[in-house]
């Protein structure tokens, strides 16, 4: 299974923890950095984590081991209390008997649900099964497990059910500059189908997923999978051998698409968060440049 | 008693009833066929509305067939218009041969005609996307293709049945670069899409097009980029019922064509739901693309009354049928 957007910045720190000597802890950096711009280019959680702690190392040469478990572990306790946050104030423009909407699976939105239903507020969530990937079916299995009347979907069928909700609501990958959402494939039209039946969405997203670099013209990189998300090599073999298919993992839906972006500090408009970016823990390392760090890390202890 | 059906008459309703025969074309045709039978077999009185009672007698019996079906009334009907100004009984014997012959004809032609009509609008150097797997879409496409207009194809699986690998594999056997995408990646390739072609299963009075489940969001996303979407389909799906207010049932199907039935087991309380169809409002809709020419969706009931010759009278005597039919089963 995939992991969410935040519960792979988690897993990415957590696995710092397990190094046992500073030369380790810096060579397991380097290796972080690499495996991340690969595997997930646009999880913008995991690559301001990583240039705060690159930012540490540099400002601190002389750093114990202890030290850099220190600013880990504070970094695992902001994005941890900043993805509870979120859901809690996303949780509370749900109201009672509301029906939902929503697709993959979201560590924030998790704990927006688990909000909802400790208030003892009861909702109703159709969720869209989220080809390629299928995470909607362990979003399903979450809300049944946890009470809540669930209702599955394939993805084409969004259009055909979206009348009879009252709300969408979705995770987030990243956000961009100018308020543009990054998330799982299928987000951008999920997004489009609501506002055409004039249903509002909301996407939970902590500051931390905010990417500075937009700001500054980079763009998202899209990952792509192959055909092995779409079907079993025995499936496969009895198509054509020039078969080919393209797989686009993630979309990126518009601003004007979405209502509010839930964040640990509240409920703004996508295009204002640019300014409330400036104004959070992470503007100090956001604006810094990752491969910038990188190099001088390289430079100051491995001289390379 | 001249009213006697012919044993093979009751045979193909029988089939049409028992689905044996299925698939539009085919009960339209079979349908055709039948009334045509039956106006050679007539041993009755040399009285033209005996003839006429019996011919009526015979479209009841293979309109009760299958009450929902769309393109049944259409073939009978077809064959129907025009009885009223026969004048004698080999008049109408006559009549009814030529236009069951001139019924089948037209649904045989239909893909030609449709191919050599649409692939006129697909510009040159294009880039089309399809969905599901249409017999009158595809033969667009491979047209289209041959004349050097294509240049790629968007094909999605078509969850949940994937109709569209089926598609992509016909769209590579004519050497037709195909490229396959989920359903949930249709907006994001939408930007390198110049026309979107799609079939029907039933087209609505008002323009309004039934087919596979996610056409209808594809045609948002493809307004959305001011791409054209194109419909083929034969006039034999336009649905004459909904005319007076008649809604085109969509069907829901089992769960476990989304699951598998274990899965289901284990998760007996969440609720999977299975429409087949949905339907595209005819604002998303450029153009229908038939084998009597290309019309705006709003022109549908134009089809029906013109070329089918339907009227108020006959869609009243239509539902009357159907509801006694209903009420029978």
């Amino acid at each position: 299974m995939e992991l969410t957007s935040t519960e792979y910045v988690l897993s990415t720190l957590k696995n710092f923890l397990k190094t046992s000597s500073e030369e380790e802890f810096l060579e397991h950096y380097l290796y972080t950095v690499d495996k991340v711009l690969s595997n997930r280019p646009s999880n913008y959680g995991c690559i301001n984590a990583l240039k705060a702690l690159g930012t540490y190392i540099l400002e601190n040469p002389g750093f114990s081991l202890e030290d850099v478990f220190k600013i880990v572990n504070e970094l695992i306790n902001v994005i941890d209390n900043a993805c509870t946050q979120s859901a809690i104030i996303a949780s509370n423009r749900i109201n009672n008997e509301d029906v939902l909407m929503t697709n993959s699976r979201s560590l924030c939105l998790q704990r927006m649900f688990r909000a909802l239903i400790d208030r003892g507020i009861n909702v109703k969530v159709y969720v869209l099964e989220s080809r390629p990937g299928m995470e909607g079916l362990e979003t399903a299995k979450w809300l049944d497990d946890n009470g809540l009347e669930t209702y599955l979907i394939i993805d084409s069928a969004t259009r055909f059910f979206i009348k009879n909700v009252d709300k969408v609501i979705i995770g987030a990958e990243a956000v961009a500059a100018n308020g543009a959402v990054i998330s799982k494939v299928g987000t951008s039209l999920l997004s489009l189908i609501a506002n055409e039946a004039r249903v509002r969405v909301l996407v939970v997203s902590p500051m931390y997923k905010f990417s500075y670099e937009t700001v500054f013209g980079e763009t998202f990189k899209i990952v792509e999978g192959d055909w092995k998300y779409l079907m079993s090599s025995e499936v496969r073999r009895n198509l054509p051998e020039n078969y080919s298919v393209y797989v686009p993992l993630f979309d990126i839906t518009p601003p004007e698409y979405i209502d509010a972006l839930v964040t640990e500090y509240g409920l703004f408009s996508p295009q204002a968060l640019a300014v409330i970016a400036k104004q959070t823990y992470w503007f100090k390392y956001g604006a810094s440049n990752l491969e910038e760090i990188v190099g001088k890390i390289k430079k100051n202890f491995f001289n390379r | 008693m001249g009213l006697e059906i012919p044993r093979h008459v009751l045979d193909i309703a029988e089939k049409i009833k028992s689905m044996e025969i299925r698939g539009a074309g085919r009960i339209a045709r079979s349908a055709a066929e039948a009334m045509k039978i039956a106006a050679v077999e007539y041993r009755g009185v040399a009285d033209l509305k005996s003839f006429n009672q019996y011919i009526y007698r015979v479209a009841e019996i293979l309109l009760s067939t299958r009450p929902t079906a769309v393109s049944l009334p259409n073939a009978v009907f077809y064959i129907l218009t025009g009885l009223e100004n026969t004048i004698s009984v080999n008049d109408a014997r006559e009549h009814v041969i030529r236009k069951a012959d001139e019924f089948i004809k037209m649904t045989l032609d239909a893909y030609d005609k449709i191919s050599d009509f649409g692939a006129k609008r697909i510009k040159y150097n294009s880039t089309v996307l399809t969905h599901c797997h249409s017999t009158a879409a595809l033969s667009i496409i491979i047209r289209a293709f041959k004349e050097g207009r294509i240049v790629k194809v968007y094909s999605t699986e078509t969850r949940p049945l994937f109709q569209g690998r089926i598609t992509a594999r016909t769209l590579l056997e004519h050497g037709i670069p195909t490229i396959q995408i989920p359903d949930s990646a249709v907006r994001y390739v939408m930007h390198d899409v110049d026309h979107v072609v799609v079939g029907a299963d039933a087209v609505a009075c008002n323009g309004a097009v039934v087919n596979k489940i996610g056409t209808s969001q594809i045609a948002l996303a493809a307004k959305e980029a001011r791409v054209r979407l194109y419909v083929a389909s034969e006039t034999y799906k336009f649905s004459p019922e909904t005319a007076i207010g008649e809604l085109i049932p969509i069907e829901e199907r089992s769960p476990e064509e989304i699951v598998p039935r274990i899965w289901l087991s284990e998760r007996k309380k969440i609720k999977i739901m299975n429409p087949v169809f949905d339907i595209t409002p005819p604002e998303y809709i450029d153009l229908i693309i038939t084998e009597i020419g290309i019309i705006p969706p709003q022109l549908a009931s134009y089809v029906l009354f013109e070329i089918y010759g339907w009227n108020l009278d006959k869609i009243k005597t239509r539902l009357m049928i159907k509801t006694i039919v209903e009420e029978e089963d």
